[in-house]
This record gives C-alpha cells, structure tokens and sequence, in this order.
C-alpha cells in the first residue's frame, strides 16, 4: 500500500519534471537553404548569445535564464526523428517571372512571351490557385498615368493566362505605377527593363 | 443641424468600412499544404486549417497530434509546422516601397522549419523568432526550430 503511494508519488514528481523543467528546453538547427547555400542565426536571451553560421549546427537553450549552448553538429538522423514532418510539408518557394513590354504599350517582348508557357508550367505543377501580377512602368511620362498603364500590363497579362486556362479567381493583379522600379532611374527616364510585369506563382 | 451630423455620421461609418475593407484585403500569406488535423485562432473564434486559406496578421495556428500545416507568405517567407505545434504571426508587414518590413513569429511549442523570404533579405533586423527560451534573428537562412 505505502509502496504503490510511494511510486504514484514518484511518478507525479516525474510528470512534473517534464512539464516544467524540460518543457522550456528549446532546439535550433541551421540547415542549408534550398540552393544549398547556409546562411547564418543569433539566438539569444537574456543571459547571452550564440551565433550560427555552419550547416546543421544546433544550439540547445535549457530555459530564458541560462545562455544558449556552444554549438555542436547535428546529425541528418537526428534532424530527420525531430523535424520530418515539419520538412515532409514545407511547400516549394514561390517562382517569380518578370515579363517585359515595348515602349508605353500592353504589348509583350517577344521573348517574355517566350516566357509564358513556363508560367502556366509552374501554375499546373504548383497547382498553385494564388497568383500574384503586378505591373510596372518607367518613369517617362505622368505618375497617374504611368500607374494606368502598369495595371493595363498586368490585366493584359491575366488575360493571357486566363486565355491559357487558369482560373481568373486564382490571379490577383496590382499594379505599381513608376514608384517600383526594377532599375533606379530619375524622373521622366524611359528604361526597358522597368516597362515590366511580375509574376509570382505560390 | 440634425441633418449635418448625420450625413457626418455615416460618411464616418463609409470611411471607417472602406478603410478596415482595405486593410483586411492585404495580401499575407496563405496555408499552401495541410495534413492531418489543424486550427487557427483568429479574432477570438477558432477554425479548421484548410488548403488555400488565408493568413492574417495575428493568426494563432495549433496542429493535432497528426496534423503538420505548409504556409507562404507573400514576401516568399515559408513556414512549416510538425505535429503538436503552435505558433502565432505576431507581426508581418511587407511593404517595401514604404520601406515598412517586419516578420514576427511565435513559436510556443512543437517543431518548425523557417525559410527566409525578402522581409529577411532586405531588413534582417526585422526578422525574429521567438521561442519561449530565446529569440532568433536570421540572416537569409533555413532554422529548424523545437520547443518542448
């Protein structure tokens, strides 16, 4: 009888334990990014910093009042048991597309409208249903009505994908005028490579 | 008189519905991928993930014990949360050519994996993830992140 009490007693103080103490334990791994570069973290709190620039370094940081530790390697295992699920559904980044104009008009460069077959590629294989046109203009001419035409380009290019048979609900077109250039010009500058709509497939 | 402040009146309600409309159609971020079970806590009322939702600025997501949830955000940010996660977006803004840029994330329990996107890239100061232990800034990078 005082024994099972005994081990009911232990058993809570253990719960406890894993409810307070190691509940505050925290993990960070700095992992390469997609195109295999690493980039580097500080994590820190009150009681110091660690900094991280090495690819599967990790840090352990017991609760906000003890410093983070030194950082150790991680192995691919390890990162896999903790973090699988969590990578197994990290969706693919967003594919951006910039698509030039002629000279004050919605017509496309020929070689952006070599460009479009690749969007719609990106759109079936994302079956993406968020799709972001955002158009661009020099700075020759009016601010109003350079912000006209950027949102003429960028309706001429929903057009063109709706045409192709995406969905009209799943394009979201803006349009910035001359306030967003893609190259830093002065006022009243014409410059091709600002004449343009952005395209980015979630 | 009467007529004057009524016609104030409800050119102040036009204002105010137009403005908050404005600001409610901002663009955040969207759930791209969900499995498993999975909610969102969004101005006092909870609701099931579902694929394509929308993000706000303020939003409490919670996964089951068999849920994980992809979400992107609209400057390219990309967050993934494991089973048995929480994490609010304390702060998001994007908007470059204002120069106005913050990313803030929660991460109260469970397991992360955080891709930078441009707020990172053009502000790295704005950027923070913060766990109940301590607080992570991230210079264009991949972080995986376990809070127990």
């Amino acid at each position: 009888m005082a024994n099972s009490h005994l081990r009911r007693c232990l058993a809570l103080a253990f719960c406890v334990c894993v409810i307070t103490a190691c509940s505050q334990k925290n993990v960070v791994v700095l992992v390469p990014d997609p195109d295999g570069s690493v980039g580097s973290i500080t994590v820190a709190n009150a009681a110091g910093s660690v900094e991280i620039d090495a690819a599967n370094e990790s840090t352990a940081i017991r609760d906000a009042e003890t410093a983070p530790s030194a950082p150790v390697e991680m192995g691919q295992k390890d990162i896999d048991n903790l973090f699988g699920p969590a990578l197994a559904i990290q969706p693919q980044p967003p594919l951006h597309f910039i698509l030039y104009f002629e000279k004050n008009s919605t017509r496309l460069k020929p070689s952006s409208l070599a460009v479009l077959p690749d969007i719609l590629a990106a759109v079936q294989t994302r079956r993406s249903d968020h799709i972001s046109v955002v158009g661009h203009s020099d700075t020759l001419g009016d601010k109003s009505y350079n912000l006209a035409l950027s949102k003429r380009r960028a309706v001429a290019v929903k057009k063109r994908l709706v045409k192709k048979g995406v969905d009209e609900a799943f394009i979201e077109t803006t349009s910035h005028g001359e306030e967003n250039p893609l190259v830093k010009t002065a006022d009243n500058v014409g410059n091709p490579q600002n004449r343009r709509v952005e395209v980015v497939v979630r | 008189m009467k007529l004057t402040s009524l016609l104030m009146l409800s050119v102040a309600v036009f204002i105010f519905i137009f403005a908050t409309g404005a600001a409610a159609e901002e663009f955040v971020g969207l759930v791209k991928s969900v499995e498993g079970q999975a909610s969102v806590l969004r101005g006092g009322e909870t609701k099931d993930v579902v694929a394509s939702m929308e993000i706000k600025m303020g939003d409490v997501l919670k996964t089951g014990g068999d849920g994980s949830v992809g979400l992107i955000f609209s400057d390219d940010t990309i967050i993934s949360m494991g089973p048995r996660t929480e994490l609010a977006v304390e702060e998001y803004l994007f908007e470059p050519i204002e120069g106005k840029l913050a990313f803030i994330a929660k991460i109260l329990r469970g397991t992360v994996s955080y891709l930078s996107g441009q707020i990172a890239k053009l502000s790295p100061e704005s950027v923070q993830l913060v766990t109940p232990a301590a607080t992570i800034g991230v210079r264009g990078t991949h972080v995986l992140i376990k809070v127990d």
